[in-house]
């Protein structure tokens, strides 16, 4: 039946996903417990699922339907943010989580998956990849031999993989045609969940639902931009993971350039998915390529002490635990404009922000009377995490005689201007997939960009030896990522 | 702190107060101003006081105004005081605050109130008008209100002629002011538990012949008249039937019969409903909203509301 609403009401009524299964390979892994699970919750208590949704989960681990409910329901009581737990609500959610168990090397679990499909019956089915990056193309091969990844006349079959999206180009692009062999690209949804965040979605609605910034958005004003994500916290028991893929490949390859891409793309003709891809993609592309000789003036790496003595880390580590880049924009709107990016473990506090930092007043006009520079750039900062804001610091007379200037600050506050609750960014994202707008998700040409951007980075550090560790914990990073700043007469914001 | 209303003295208390707070020791960041509207609040009685602040109180995190609250008294003069609301969010060392002003006056005064307000309204920024209790539909000086605003929120339900009530709101639309019900904004949950159940393809719209709407309480209330208009208006081709029942008032159930088919939404609980559609059933929140909620709903809705229109014309 595909009658159109007579009740529709979008100004007051949320958008709201269409009949599907959702299968969770990784069911009972972290991110299921802790972002999954959660979200799909509460959007079925903010009414946005429908009655006949379903959830299939698959994990090693054998579970009934009911011991599988149990574990979410536990998961949900102590995950859930913001939110209240309603035990009827999740009663009636939970009538429709169903568990099969299998190893995924078994092509047999791909029969009982497909079988069990059949049974639920729902029209359409989302697959989301929440497994060891290792296994994405192990599914996918098994979805397509068992002939349950093609999607079907009123049903779409769609995929949903988790970064790391490959561990360098190569890997991504080998990874893509894999996939590719089962699922379109238009079914498939690569996630980075800082795509999902509202304070990143913000930057496009800052940038281009107003008339006054745009016009300044370019080298001609810009000096330059500063995109942090530090955390405080170390690698808190996913040692082995992270020995892996450190942090260049972890935040910089996957989220920050993505968010740097928000930043500096050029305005799409229309808000449509492809649309705001086709310039994110173009923006990626057009970072310049580091040379091999310039990759150690342009990128520093960095180790906490105590890294080494994680448990699952080897005792000689190389694994980057921060590491801090500057990219160039090679096009006519930033040519010239350093773009600073870092990000790191066990630094002074959790903090994700872009600084813009614009050129000071072409003449000093008001002299300094305390031997300080007589003005300071004004600096815009939008805010993703914490405190989803943005900032903007501008010179201002203090008050008395004389003509002392002085920074202050004008503040947004997302949270205080708009204080209803922000649905978390998996929500957004699952929403997303399910009606098929990937707007917010990466595309393919998008990845092989970012991996590109970084390739030069990491074929160096590879045949490199660094004298890890090289920063204290709680410290900004190593001394090295501040004279890569000070190089080009800049240093990092540090507050 | 109060002054005489004159425009220019609350505006100058407006200025102390801020400075106060800036001041205070407790706000060593200092305090973020916040303003994206002003709120015109038509109080009834003194006894509301208490209720009209904690209701500003929790609609100021999520639309932060300058509230100006009007509010009858007789036998007093008119009089005026300014009030900040503050809060701290989660995680943040800067208190974010919103300014208030309110104005008592003797009803004879009140029409006279008018006039003060203009100098007192943001500039820049929409006006909203809330008219709380059934004095709206009555009072010409509430009426003289009318003319401020960018939007007027009434609620029906209180008022003491619903009918009445309804050609008052019917003409403003008319005359092109854009006009809210918070006895519609309390049907937005049905609204949607009914509305999902076309979004699902459970039923064929054009199958449906008959519905059937529950309420409680006694009279016709404007609840149920809105509802059956926006059903008439979803489903030309059905009859549609109200029934009261000797229950809470509000909606309790809405049945729609199509061929064989029967979709039930009846509420289980002062929290839930249950949807019931062919052999499934399943339960939805359904918590009963407060004035509050009702109040973020409308206020996140300063444009046209087509649908709402169409109900009401």
């Amino acid at each position: 039946m595909n009658v159109a609403n007579p009740f529709a009401d979008p100004l007051r009524f949320d958008r709201r996903v269409p009949e599907c299964t959702v299968v969770i390979f990784g069911a009972n892994g972290d991110l299921t417990k802790r972002k999954l699970m959660p979200a799909l919750y509460r959007l079925a208590y903010e009414r946005r699922l429908p009655a006949s949704f379903a959830i299939l989960g698959n994990s090693r681990t054998p579970l009934s339907d009911d011991a599988f409910r149990d574990k979410m329901h536990e998961a949900v009581k102590r995950f859930l943010e913001d939110s209240p737990f309603d035990e009827d609500i999740w009663t009636s959610f939970a009538r429709n989580l169903y568990f099969t168990a299998g190893d995924l090397n078994d092509p047999e679990l791909f029969s009982k998956i497909g079988a069990k499909l059949g049974e639920l019956c729902r029209p359409n089915v989302l697959y989301y990849l929440s497994t060891q990056p290792s296994y994405y193309g192990t599914v996918v091969d098994g979805l397509g031999a068992a002939g349950i990844g093609e999607s079907r006349p009123g049903g779409w079959r769609r995929i949903v993989i988790e970064k790391p999206f490959g561990h360098d180009l190569e890997s991504a692009r080998e990874l893509d045609t894999r996939i590719h062999k089962v699922f379109p690209e238009e079914e498939v949804y690569r996630i980075d969940h800082y795509l999902g965040k509202e304070a990143v979605q913000n930057i496009l609605a800052f940038r281009f639902g107003n008339g006054i910034f745009e016009p300044l958005w370019n080298r001609r004003y810009v000096n330059h931009v500063q995109i942090t994500a530090s955390e405080s916290i170390g690698v808190e028991g996913r040692g082995a993971y992270y020995q892996e893929a450190g942090a260049l490949r972890d935040m910089i390859q996957n989220h920050l350039l993505q968010v740097m891409a928000t930043v500096a793309m050029e305005p799409s003709a229309v808000f449509e998915p492809d649309a705001v891809r086709d310039e994110r993609a173009k923006l990626l592309r057009s970072i310049k390529i580091m040379k091999p000789e310039e990759v150690p003036l342009h990128a520093v790496a960095g180790q906490y002490r105590g890294f080494r003595q994680e448990p699952g880390v080897d005792a000689a580590s190389q694994t980057d635990t921060f590491t801090a880049a500057t990219f160039y924009v090679d096009n006519w709107r930033w040519a010239g404009v350093p773009f600073y990016v870092r990000s790191g473990k066990r630094m002074p506090k959790r903090t994700t922000d872009i600084a813009i930092q614009f050129n000071t007043a072409p003449h000093a006009l008001f002299a300094s009377q305390d031997g300080g520079p007589p003005t300071r750039p004004n600096l815009l900062i939008l805010r993703i995490q914490p405190e989803e804001g943005i900032s903007l610091r501008f010179m201002s007379k203090q008050p008395g005689s004389g003509m002392r200037l002085r920074p202050v600050s004008m503040d947004f506050n997302y949270g205080s201007s708009f204080g209803e609750r922000s649905p978390s960014a998996y929500e957004t994202l699952l929403v997303d997939a399910m009606v098929g707008d990937a707007t917010l998700y990466t595309r393919q040409d998008m990845v092989e960009a970012s991996w590109r951007a970084v390739q030069p980075v990491l074929d160096d550090w590879a045949s490199r030896r660094f004298d890890f560790p090289n920063y204290e914990p709680g410290s900004w990073g190593p001394a090295e990522a501040d004279a890569m700043l000070a190089r080009n007469g800049h240093r990092w914001r540090n507050s | 702190m109060s002054v005489a209303v004159q425009p220019e003295k609350i505006l100058r208390e407006l200025r102390e107060l801020w400075d106060e707070l800036g001041r205070a020791e407790e706000t060593p960041g200092g305090v973020l101003r916040a303003c994206a509207m002003t709120l015109l609040v038509a109080a009834e009685e003194q006894g509301e006081a208490e209720q009209v602040r904690k209701t500003l109180g929790v609609l100021m995190h999520d639309h932060p105004s300058r509230a100006i609250v009007l509010r009858s008294q007789e036998g007093s003069g008119v009089e005026a005081r300014v009030f900040a609301e503050c809060w701290m969010p989660f995680g943040r060392h800067q208190q974010i605050c919103a300014e208030g002003i309110e104005i008592t006056a003797g009803g004879a005064e009140l029409s006279e109130v008018v006039h003060v307000l203009l100098p007192l309204m943001v500039p820049d920024l929409p006006v909203v008008l809330w008219c709380r209790g059934g004095r709206a539909f009555t009072d010409p000086a509430i009426e003289a209100l009318f003319p401020l605003a960018d939007k007027i929120i009434f609620d029906s339900a209180a008022a003491s002629d619903a009918k009445a009530a309804l050609q008052l709101l019917r003409s403003l639309r008319a005359r092109g002011r854009r006009v809210a019900d918070l006895t519609w904004t309390r049907l937005t949950g049905w609204r949607e538990v009914l509305s999902q159940l076309f979004d699902d393809g459970v039923l064929d719209p054009d199958a449906v012949a008959s519905v059937r709407i529950v309420h409680g309480g006694s009279g016709a209330s404007t609840c149920a008249l809105y509802l059956t208009k926006w059903i008439e208006q979803g489903l030309p081709g059905a009859r549609v039937m109200v029934e009261s029942a000797s229950d809470e008032p509000g909606i309790r159930a809405i049945t729609l019969l199509g061929g064989s088919a029967e979709v039930s939404i009846r509420r289980t609980g002062p929290s839930c409903v249950e949807a019931r559609a062919g052999g499934r059933s399943y339960r939805t929140p359904l918590p009963p909203v407060t004035e509050e909620a009702l109040m973020r709903e409308e206020l996140s809705i300063l444009g046209p509301d087509s649908v709402f229109d169409r109900v009401l014309a």
